[in-house]
């Protein structure tokens, strides 16, 4: 564990300590680096249980392939945003890839915490740095609004989980990740219960998000820079997710009852949300509204609490950040040729930029869940867990999967095919770092489909 | 029996109460009854209104109410309304998907037709960015406002029909719900063209040239059009030609305030300031000819408040230059006309304004209601404006004798020398008249070919023009925003085909001139 941290912790004073010519290759050199050590934690994952155990940080199963991807996003971060900083005092760039650095830190905290406190503390923390990044480099005046909309809803939505989880630790006597399941059953009967088991849950549907309290996510993801998109759609909504999967082992038996209407929210708002990406005219809330379909599947595997339910989460939760954090890149470099996220200004791109068409391509077939990526997998797992806990939650599934490919095949089109207007004609090519930053996306994602069962939790 | 009547008056007394209070809460400026309550009823069951309502428009008369409403809470609400961020509500926003520089009639045809054109609502950010707002010295505002289909190049005739087709049904483009129609006063009495006997058979081959294009012209002989307007003097005259339909004038404010109006109520952002910078990108490639070019891009565009330092850098993807008679200095900014002088940047934008007089005179006895806009051979035109006896006339001066453009100052003796006489001649009933007012406005002229310019700079990657119109530019100006709308969004001319207006024929130096018979 300590292999990773330090040098994610040492990252700080090497940004402000190297010259401003070597800032950003040695900060990329860097973060690959403890990228490429992290993938040492991937070695223990044929056995169930706990690996690189200390009384407050361990791996298993579930946390590993979330922290994989957490510490592969860094270097991809640094990358996507090079170009944008470039015309910053050097100062502000150190600044920048400090708030990176710690919100990879708070999040290594997060994913490998054995207590639920510790996972708590670094949930609330990681809001810090990403208020930072969205009011501070967000390109418009609108940034602030979303930076208000981003604090305030996940901040109403965890302080009843702070009061849950101190109830819990009252009554269970620990709050220890690796006992909590082995805990006797909780008397969960009054309507008090119920209020505890909604706020234990509430912070993590707000964070996913589910539909009903998502309107953060398409403020926040469209005003943050790229950088800033990224680590969004990437992790920080699949903490929500983790949180979910480990707090729900104590939920029992309400869940069983108590989680049906939002399982019906969160597959009522794929289908809404995917009806609304339809419609959008600005490419990164196209992207933002997709990431909130998607995770709205992973919401309801995670409430079925089944086995399958849960792998495919997961699959689905590595998966799409992968994906969607490609998109954001592919937008972000439509945005630094244009200066526009209209979707209609910036069409026809296949005839200017044919390689860039290639990564546009394969992020659209990975969002649409084609076969054989690890998308579908996870889709198909957590639509057959759904089959299982309700025959109607096919009809909910099968409509949702049907308008995420036709967005996803909208958005491909509308920016790739088609005439090409006067002004996209003399566009900078694309440069052989964008190239880089979207094979070292989508690389991860085609290597997963040869062995899926590094991302399949508990059950490989 | 007794009954009858007393709960009849009664009856009618709660339907008077009950329309008293639906006025009341009407909120019209009715002059309201009061019924006497105090024992009686009404003597009579007649209203005793002495005014009817003029209009009933519940829905403007219900917004008024609201906004005063908020109006009153907010100001009995404690706290003031300072925040501490100095927020300048004039100020552009601070990005914008297209900045259109220039809210002539050109600017806002363009704003309406790309809001009208994009696919879903809020597809495109739109701003206009006007530097005045009064529009003193727009050449909008100041044209006579003519618009006819004769002229000699295609293009020119297919976009003054497209724009009279569009004018002539202009309130089903530009019509905005619960606000009045849109009323041109588009007088269609057609233009008429003298030609004396030395240019009359360019006449004719315009005159084919239009006919195939659709325009619905015709040519007169002098004793035809002796007897059409038996008020011209037909001495010189060898062919006429008068335009039959589409052809006329209307009123170019009420034009510009619709296309603002209706561009407004769909989103587009009205901006007062002026563009005094551009910060671009620079490319340097080499063509396929082996040259060195140097292709900008435009990142943002600098809006400066009108009489203070404040400004706004507006971030952009796209610049549409409808600055009209100043369009040129734009093009200086990003450098263009200031490089090598055999080369694509050596060339400047050929706009420039001329300042243009226009004069209204009274005449009494003058020629009558039918009076065609009439443009003689020596240049001299006229036309009635009005109904009270009143005409607006004018011409262009030569080359030599250009008025200086750094004022719009009128020169009257301009009238006495260069226009009366030949007036006079043409219109025997002139020689008694009187000028009672005059203006003068600038042409946004194209001093290459006096045709307009629409299309993209081959040197700036995102900066669509439509400028240099030199006088005809009003009139084209619905079919003109037509057509940049479809090159920005649609990737080429669809309705119209226009690339005959494109800047290769200035770069190639191949003026598309038009065969005036003036």
């Amino acid at each position: 564990m300590l292999k990773v941290l330090i040098p994610t912790l040492m990252l700080i004073p090497t940004t402000w300590a190297t010259k401003p010519k070597w800032l950003w290759p040695t900060t990329l050199a860097h973060s690959l680096i403890i990228a490429v050590l992290s993938l040492s934690w991937l070695v223990n994952m044929s056995e169930t249980g706990w690996s690189n155990l200390s009384p407050y940080l361990a791996t298993d199963a579930l946390s590993t392939p979330l922290l994989v991807l957490t510490c592969w996003l860094l270097p991809l971060m640094i990358l996507a945003s090079q170009r944008h900083t470039a015309t910053e005092p050097v100062n502000r760039q150190r600044m920048y890839i400090t708030l990176l650095t710690s919100l990879q830190v708070f999040l290594i905290l997060a994913f490998g915490a054995t207590e639920v406190i510790m996972f708590y503390v670094m949930f609330e923390a990681t809001l810090i740095p990403n208020m930072i990044i969205i009011t501070r480099w967000g390109n418009q005046t609108e940034r602030l609004n979303a930076g208000v909309y981003f604090l305030f809803y996940t901040l109403a939505g965890s302080l009843p989980l702070l009061v849950a989880l101190l109830l819990l630790q009252g009554s269970v006597g620990t709050l220890s990740i690796l006992t909590l399941p082995y805990a006797d059953p909780l008397q969960l009967v009054s309507c008090g219960d119920k209020l505890w088991w909604a706020g234990c849950l509430l912070a993590f549907l707000v964070k996913m998000p589910l539909y009903g309290v998502h309107l953060w996510l398409p403020k926040a993801h469209v005003e943050a820079p790229v950088a800033g998109s990224m680590i969004l759609a990437a992790v920080l909504l699949k903490l929500g997710g983790y949180g979910m999967m480990r707090i729900v082992v104590v939920l029992d038996p309400l869940t069983k009852e108590l989680s049906y209407p939002f399982i019906v929210f969160a597959l009522w708002g794929v289908i809404m949300t995917g009806s609304i990406c339809l419609r959008q005219t600005d490419l990164k809330s196209l992207i933002a509204y997709s990431s909130v379909s998607h995770m709205g599947l992973v919401v309801g595997g995670i409430l079925t609490q089944t086995p399958w339910g849960f792998t495919g989460a997961l699959i689905l939760m590595i998966a799409h950040g992968l994906t969607s954090s490609a998109l954001f890149c592919l937008a972000n470099t439509n945005y630094e040729r244009t200066h526009s996220r209209t979707m209609l200004l910036a069409r026809g791109l296949q005839m200017a930029l044919p390689l860039m068409t290639t990564w546009w391509f394969i992020a659209s077939l990975a969002n649409l869940a084609l076969p054989p990526l690890p998308n579908l997998m996870g889709e198909l797992m957590i639509i057959t867990s759904l089959f299982n806990w309700s025959w109607w939650t096919l009809l909910l599934t099968g409509v949702g999967t049907l308008i995420t490919a036709s967005y996803s095949l909208y958005m491909f089109l509308m920016t790739q095919r088609g005439p090409i207007p006067a002004h996209v004609l003399a566009l900078d090519p694309s440069h052989t770092r964008e190239h880089l930053l979207m094979a070292l996306h989508l690389l991860p994602l085609l290597l997963l489909v040869l062995k899926p069962e590094l991302i399949w939790g508990w059950t490989s | 029996m007794h009954g009858c009547p007393r709960c009849c008056e009664a009856a009618m007394w709660t339907w008077r109460r009950l329309q008293v209070k639906v006025r009341a809460a009407g909120g019209l400026l009715t002059c309201r009854q009061r019924p006497t309550w105090s024992g009686g009823r009404l003597p009579s069951c007649q209203s005793l209104s002495t005014c009817t309502p003029l209009r009933n428009d519940f829905f403007k008369d219900l917004e008024t109410q609201l906004a005063a409403m908020r109006k009153k809470a907010s100001d009995a609400l404690p706290g003031s309304s300072w925040s501490p961020l100095e927020i300048n509500p004039d100020l552009p926003p601070e990005r914008a998907d297209i900045v259109i520089v220039g809210g002539g009639v050109i600017g806002w045809s363009i704003a309406y037709w790309l809001k009208q054109k994009e696919r879903v609502r809020g597809g495109v950010k739109v701003i206009v960015v006007e530097k005045d707002l009064t529009y003193s010295q727009a050449s909008t505002v100041l044209s006579a406002g003519g618009i006819r289909q004769q002229f000699s190049l295609p293009e020119n005739i297919y976009l003054s029909l497209a724009s009279a087709d569009f004018m002539r049904n202009i309130n089903e483009h530009l019509g905005v719900l619960n606000e009045d129609p849109v009323d041109l006063q588009f007088n269609q009495s057609g233009y008429l063209f003298l030609a004396s006997e030395e240019v009359a058979h360019i006449m004719e081959e315009n005159y084919s040239a239009q006919r195939s294009a659709g325009a619905k012209v015709s040519l007169l002989s002098p004793t035809q059009l002796k007897q059409k307007f038996p008020w011209i003097n037909t001495d010189g005259v060898a062919l006429a030609s008068y335009g039959l339909e589409n052809e006329g004038w209307f009123d170019p404010w009420t034009l510009l305030n619709a296309f603002r109006r209706k561009a407004i109520s769909m989103g587009v952002i009205q901006c007062c300031g002026e563009v005094t910078d551009f910060k671009y990108t620079t490319k340097h490639t080499t063509s396929t000819d082996g040259d060195q070019m140097e292709l900008r891009r435009i990142t943002s565009v600098k809006v400066q408040m009108p009489n203070s330092l404040e400004y706004q850098p507006v971030e952009c993807a796209i610049v549409v230059n409808a600055a009209g008679a100043f369009s040129a200095k734009l093009t200086e900014m990003l450098g263009i006309g200031s490089g090598p002088r055999d080369s694509i940047a050596g060339i400047p934008l050929p706009v420039e304004p001329r300042k243009r007089y226009v004069y209204v005179v009274h005449c009494p006895d003058g020629p009558g209601l039918d009076t065609p806009f009439m443009i003689d051979y020596s240049g001299v035109y006229f036309r009635r404006e009005g109904l009270g006896g009143n005409y607006i006339a004018g011409t262009s001066p030569e080359e030599a004798e250009e008025p200086d453009t750094s004022n719009l100052e009128v020169d009257h003796q301009f009238f006495e020398e260069k226009i009366w006489p030949s007036l006079a001649s043409r219109v025997p009933a002139f020689e008694k008249l009187k000028v009672t007012s005059a203006w003068a406005g600038f042409y946004d002229y194209n001093t290459f070919d006096q045709n307009g310019i629409i299309g993209m700079h081959p040197l700036i990657n995102n900066m669509y023009f439509a400028t240099g119109f030199s006088g005809h530019g009003l009139q084209h100006s619905p079919a003109v925003g037509r057509s940049v709308a479809e090159l920005i969004l649609d990737g080429n001319f669809t309705t119209l085909n226009l690339s005959g207006l494109s800047f290769q024929r200035i770069l190639a130096q191949e003026p598309k001139l038009e065969k005036n018979i003036v």
